[in-house]
């Protein structure tokens, strides 16, 4: 027993010469190589070189390339919905954070078609100039390129000046929302024939815009008209398209402001939803829906409040 | 200088032979799985809603992030670190380059990108913290110092093998984490490459330096600052070692103010003169990435010398204190 303990310390005090050498050899090349990775390091950042090769901004097609497949996309009858535009599309303001796109999404689930939701790309507040220009971002267009139903919300903030109204400003005059129309129009078409281009395949809903101000007064009558006006201008530009339509949302709106606060004005949800779906099986021939879908109106329960704009 | 070295060999078997280092690498070995399976679930949610397709997923993040810009309930200093962000995911796709491509190779990186901070700090206090304080404690310190060989010569090879063993410790954490998670992710991916060089200028990223660099040597430099990190806080925690005469109160302190340097660190973007502390300034692979600096005006160079200096100046304080002070009782 004892020679036992005896053994076990002979062993552990001839461990040592052994256990210094391997520990200080690793010790020293560790910290070499992590003193080397240091100055290198410092060289990296505080001399950086930059690599003229890359993009440094839209020149490159890269992902681009690896998508060329949109037919198979479209073929295999699934629906891939993705949306983007304003507040609208991203759906601020409504209670449980889907957004249109999520609603329509799981309404259509509902009814059996096979539907994901690839993106949402809403941004609060967007105009027709920022769209414009994130068209060309490359993860903008890869996201519409891989849809096959390209949902799109914009122009409100154009029109009623990202809703100021509603922080306590002076009410924009009719003239003041009439001026805006015309440049804004033009913006939409080219948003829309840029949206073609990228993805020329997909089936693309424009959501129509309605008054936002049908309860404010003396907003009451120039805010009908403007927003009438410009969906008469959105649908001559969609009608000479084929896979293009306006989704009217104008007519939904008319007597269900009023009820509630200014702040929150409710959308029926459910009603905008069953109009896309109608929208969508209007098309089915192309992109192979479920037979037998019908597309009746839903008039259910009211889904309130989805913040307009900001 | 001759007799030095037998000190330091002395020293490094004592550490080998102390079960505290073995708890560093246990920490590891159970911490590094847990990391890894909470990566794997988001990767499979992720995977569910994006249907594995990763620039679906990024240019999500890039609108989500894009919204929160436009929110007035997201402080200012979130939204510049939001507007940095976007603008480097927006170079990543626009290069067609995945920057969380899965495997063990990157989940290593972030895992140690984000163990600088706190993580590793704290193992390297799991050994420096006692190296004197704990001698002190169990009264071996008055055998080392009854021996002919000067104070300074004592302390100093306990310095160097502590240091010896911060690298041990910074490049076993690399290999347990790369072992364990790869497992799980796969060990490919050393040379996929990431970008680097992106200048922070106001809100703007300035993208005329940006250069890709193979994963691996991204990591290397990326290890090299933790090391110095890791040296720095080294001493830091020896010299309160020197100071403290228990084990326990000295890594209470060292945690307290590594602790309160990430409070700060997320706080801190109003109080300038915070970036003079040591804590604030452990984030250094940010550097490496293109992170917004914690307060505006700190850089790498400076947050080199704001370490350069607080650990020099603990170096001093140690051995003056520990050649003068009455140590034996």
């Amino acid at each position: 027993m004892s020679g036992d303990v005896m053994m076990k310390k002979k062993i552990s005090l001839d461990s040592s010469p052994w256990i210094w050498r391997t520990v200080s050899t690793v010790s020293i090349l560790a910290t070499l190589l992590l003193l080397f990775g240091f100055g290198y390091a410092i060289k990296d950042v505080i001399f950086p070189e930059g690599d003229s090769a890359l993009s440094t901004g839209q020149e490159t097609t890269a992902p681009t390339n690896n998508i060329e497949n949109e037919t198979a996309v479209v073929e295999d009858g699934k629906i891939r919905m993705a949306v983007i535009g304003d507040s609208l599309a991203r759906g601020t303001g409504d209670d449980e954070g889907l957004g249109f796109v999520r609603r329509a999404g799981n309404l259509l689930k509902d009814k059996g078609y096979d539907v994901q939701v690839l993106n949402n790309l809403g941004v609060n507040g967007l105009r027709t100039d920022a769209l414009l220009e994130k068209l060309d971002e490359q993860g903008v267009r890869y996201v519409l390129q891989q849809s096959n139903f390209i949902l799109l919300s914009i122009g409100a903030n154009d029109l009623f000046q990202g809703g100021q109204v509603l922080q306590g400003e002076d009410p924009p005059t009719a003239e003041q929302l009439a001026a805006a129309l015309p440049e804004t129009s033009k913006r939409l078409q080219e948003i829309l024939k840029k949206v073609k281009e990228i993805n020329p395949n997909a089936q693309i809903a424009y959501i129509g815009l309605y008054n936002p101000f049908g309860d404010v007064k003396e907003l009451e009558k120039p805010g009908n008209a403007v927003v009438a006006a410009w969906n008469d201008a959105a649908l001559a530009i969609l009608n000479n398209e084929d896979k293009m339509t306006l989704v009217p949302t104008f007519d939904l709106f008319e007597n269900h402001l009023g009820s509630i606060s200014l702040q929150i004005i409710s959308i029926p949800m459910d009603k905008v939803m069953s109009r896309l779906q109608f929208e969508l099986h209007r098309n089915s021939r192309r992109i192979h829906l479920q037979k037998g879908a019908e597309n009746k109106w839903q008039s259910s329960s009211m889904i309130p409040s989805c913040l307009y704009s900001i | 200088m001759s007799n030095i070295m037998p000190l330091i060999r002395n020293e490094t078997i004592k550490m080998v032979k102390k079960k505290r280092l073995y708890i560093i690498f246990i920490v590891l070995a159970i911490l590094v799985p847990m990391f890894t399976y909470a990566q794997m679930k988001s990767a499979e949610n992720n995977r569910d809603k994006f249907g594995g397709d990763w620039r679906l997923e990024l240019q999500q993040a890039i609108t989500d992030n894009q919204n929160s810009l436009g929110s007035d309930r997201v402080p200012e200093e979130y939204k510049k670190y939001r507007t940095v962000y976007i603008q480097q995911m927006q170079y990543y796709l626009e290069n067609d380059i995945n920057p969380k491509e899965p495997g063990g190779v990157t989940f290593t990186r972030e895992f140690m990108n984000n163990a600088v901070g706190l993580f590793i700090p704290l193992l390297i206090m799991a050994i420096a913290s006692d190296l004197v304080s704990g001698e002190r404690t169990t009264g071996t310190i008055k055998m080392l110092l009854t021996r002919p060989v000067k104070r300074w010569k004592v302390l100093l090879s306990k310095l160097i093998t502590l240091i010896m063993f911060v690298s041990i410790i910074v490049v076993s954490a690399y290999i347990i984490c790369y072992g364990i998670s790869g497992a799980v992710f796969g060990y490919k991916g050393f040379n996929m490459p990431i970008f680097t060089g992106f200048k922070v200028v106001g809100t703007d990223v300035d993208m005329s330096a940006v250069h890709a660099v193979d994963q691996w040597l991204y990591m290397l430099m990326q290890a090299g600052l933790i090391w110095f990190v890791s040296v720095i806080v080294a001493m830091l925690a020896f010299m309160v070692s020197v100071l403290v005469r228990s084990t326990a109160a000295s890594i209470v302190i060292m945690m307290a103010a590594l602790i309160a340097g990430t409070i700060l660190t997320s706080m801190a973007a109003s109080w300038q003169s915070a970036k003079y502390l040591f804590m604030v300034n452990l984030e250094l692979p940010d550097y490496l990435s293109g992170g917004l600096p914690p307060i505006e005006g700190m850089n790498l160079g400076f947050s080199l010398i704001v370490l350069s200096v607080w650990g020099v100046a603990s170096l001093i304080v140690s051995f003056l204190v520990f050649t003068k002070r009455d140590i034996l009782n």
